[in-house]
């Protein structure tokens, strides 16, 4: 073989339709395509299933203020920005939440056997039912949702915290004990680093869930927001209308997940970019993600 | 002056399984160390050398005896050297150095700098550990050992987990640093060599933690494994521990 035939070889690769088309956008693309075929022979077959350009037609006209026929202008930045205050509020107690149980159950021993079976019977407890006691006990209002999204995110979020604490390195502690590192600093620069793999699991568990359960407690216990609109247009039996809030709200989680989640998890791990010291917090941290998984599960 | 005071140490861990004996550790180790000395306590393994430091370190407690440190009559800053680095691989180096300091910041980045260009890693301040190889990492773990002014220094088998011709350097390193602080410093290692080339004072523990041999060291620094004097001296004590392990293995034989 040639000198230039071996130079040759990786410019394959670096053939941009060639790689386009390896590569993981290539597969996500596919599916895409895939899907929107697969619903339009679904819309043409069944009766009440919109079809997608009838659905991607309604969230245009949703989205640039237009009319709908029979239902005056869309007010989406009202609904989403009500929505998004809601599901804030919530999601920042239920993390909060969740990390001090978390620590608790993680650090010590009579507050795991005190608090196990609470959380598995919080984890247990899908947000519909949350929804509906909030609402009973509330009424309709801001409070339903807000509490909703607390009380389904924040077990998710102790639990990975549990497990991330039981994982610090027993070194690392010994190390600290032994030059005398004061609480305060070891909490910050060895326990909080140390379990921020867990915590990004846990928190992107339970914005998944929160946003989720936000829609669910104003479908049923509020009088604007996102799901109150969904189910505006689900009762007037407007499918289009209903499937075309569910894209906009699983837009939204596309977009939270990939300009705020990623970002930040990629910051908190600058340091694993280089070298073996990394590789082994990876996989504990995917370790973390299975359980957390497990969890989802139960 | 620093001053380490070990009488009648013992140490007994509990048995893993009932009916089975408890593991004794230390039986009755008594030693003084004081001032400017690096001592150095070598040894099998499973002799109880690293139960030794953690009980002097006070993150293990004695079953009976006692350990004192004082500096001048007061309880002494201790400064620990571990096997591996022990570094926290989400700080940078400098943070790894801030992180043992009781200094106000601006004194303390000063001071760990000083120590950090000790040991020849001038520059390397913002890396993180998983960027810097395994013996620049313990680098970074002997240069923070010696940033919070310890009056006693511990070290446990620092090198054991290093390449051949890395240890080497790093030792060099650490006589030259010695004799530039002269700390006083309890060293645990099971290479004689090693010991005889970095101490003042070689305490030998035999199998079962007793102290079997504390001999004197007093050849010139630096010192090199090809002068005769220091393979005499290496061979010496390894002879006495090994006509120890005969009589003994003839004793119970």
């Amino acid at each position: 073989m040639s000198v230039a035939s071996i130079l040759d070889r990786p410019s394959i690769k670096r053939n941009p339709v060639g790689r386009a088309l390896t590569s993981t956008w290539g597969a996500r693309i596919t599916f895409y395509v895939m899907f929107l075929v697969f619903w339009q022979l679904l819309a043409m077959n069944v009766a009440r299933v919109p079809a997608p350009l009838e659905t991607f037609e309604f969230i245009w006209t949703e989205l640039t203020w237009g009319d709908h026929p029979g239902v005056r202008d869309g007010e989406w930045v009202e609904h989403l920005s009500v929505t998004f205050v809601r599901f804030s509020i919530g999601l920042a107690l239920g993390v909060l939440a969740g990390v001090i149980v978390g620590i608790a159950v993680g650090s010590s021993r009579f507050m795991r056997s005190l608090l196990s079976d609470v959380l598995l019977v919080f984890l247990a407890l899908p947000a519909i039912i949350w929804a509906f006691l909030t609402v009973m006990w509330f009424g309709l209002g801001w409070k339903a949702p807000v509490f909703t999204v607390m009380l389904s995110a924040a077990p998710f979020v102790a639990v990975n915290i549990s497990h991330g604490v039981r994982a610090v390195s027993p070194e690392l502690h010994r190390m600290s004990d032994a030059f005398g590192v004061p609480r305060n600093r070891r909490f910050r620069s060895l326990l909080m680093p140390a379990i921020a793999g867990y915590l990004f699991t846990g928190l992107r568990f339970a914005f998944i869930i929160g946003w989720n359960a936000v829609l669910l407690a104003e479908w049923f216990g509020a009088a604007n927001g996102v799901g109150w609109r969904s189910r505006l247009w689900y009762d007037g039996a407007r499918y289009e209308g209903f499937v075309g809030w569910v894209i906009i709200f699983i837009t939204i989680i596309f977009l939270v997940d990939g300009l705020i989640l990623t970002p930040l998890q990629n910051r908190a791990f600058r340091w694993r970019k280089s070298g073996a010291a990394g590789i082994e917090l990876v996989e504990m941290d995917h370790a973390g993600f299975e359980e957390g998984r497990a969890v989802r599960g139960a | 002056m620093a001053t380490l005071q070990i009488e009648n140490l013992t140490k007994t861990f509990p048995s893993h399984s009932k009916g089975e004996e408890p593991v004794r550790a230390i039986q009755g180790i008594s030693f003084e160390m004081s001032g400017q000395v690096f001592v150095s306590v070598v040894g099998p393994s499973g002799c109880g050398k690293s139960t030794l430091l953690n009980i002097v370190s006070g993150v293990d407690t004695p079953s009976s005896g006692t350990v004192a440190v004082t500096q001048d009559g007061k309880p002494a800053v201790l400064g620990y050297v571990f096997q591996d680095p022990r570094l926290l691989p989400w700080r940078t180096v400098m943070q790894n150095m801030l992180y043992v300091s009781d200094l106000p910041e601006d004194e303390g980045r000063e001071n760990a700098k000083r120590y950090l260009e000790m040991v020849g890693l001038e520059g390397a301040e913002g890396m993180w550990p998983g960027q810097l190889s395994g013996g620049m990492q313990q680098r970074v773990g002997i240069a923070r050992a010696f940033s919070v002014h310890p009056d006693l220094l511990l070290m446990d088998e620092p090198f054991s987990h290093l390449d051949a011709i890395t240890a080497r350097s790093l030792r060099e390193e650490l006589q030259t640093l010695w004799e530039a602080t002269k700390k006083t410093v309890l060293f645990v290692t099971h290479d004689v060599a090693e010991a005889v080339q970095l101490s003042n004072r070689i305490i030998t523990l035999a199998h079962g933690g007793t102290v079997f041999d504390d001999t004197a060291i007093d050849l010139p620094f630096p010192r090199r494994a090809s002068d005769p004097e220091f393979a005499a001296q290496q061979a010496e004590i390894l002879g006495r521990f090994e006509t120890m392990e005969a009589e003994r293995a003839e004793a119970t034989g």
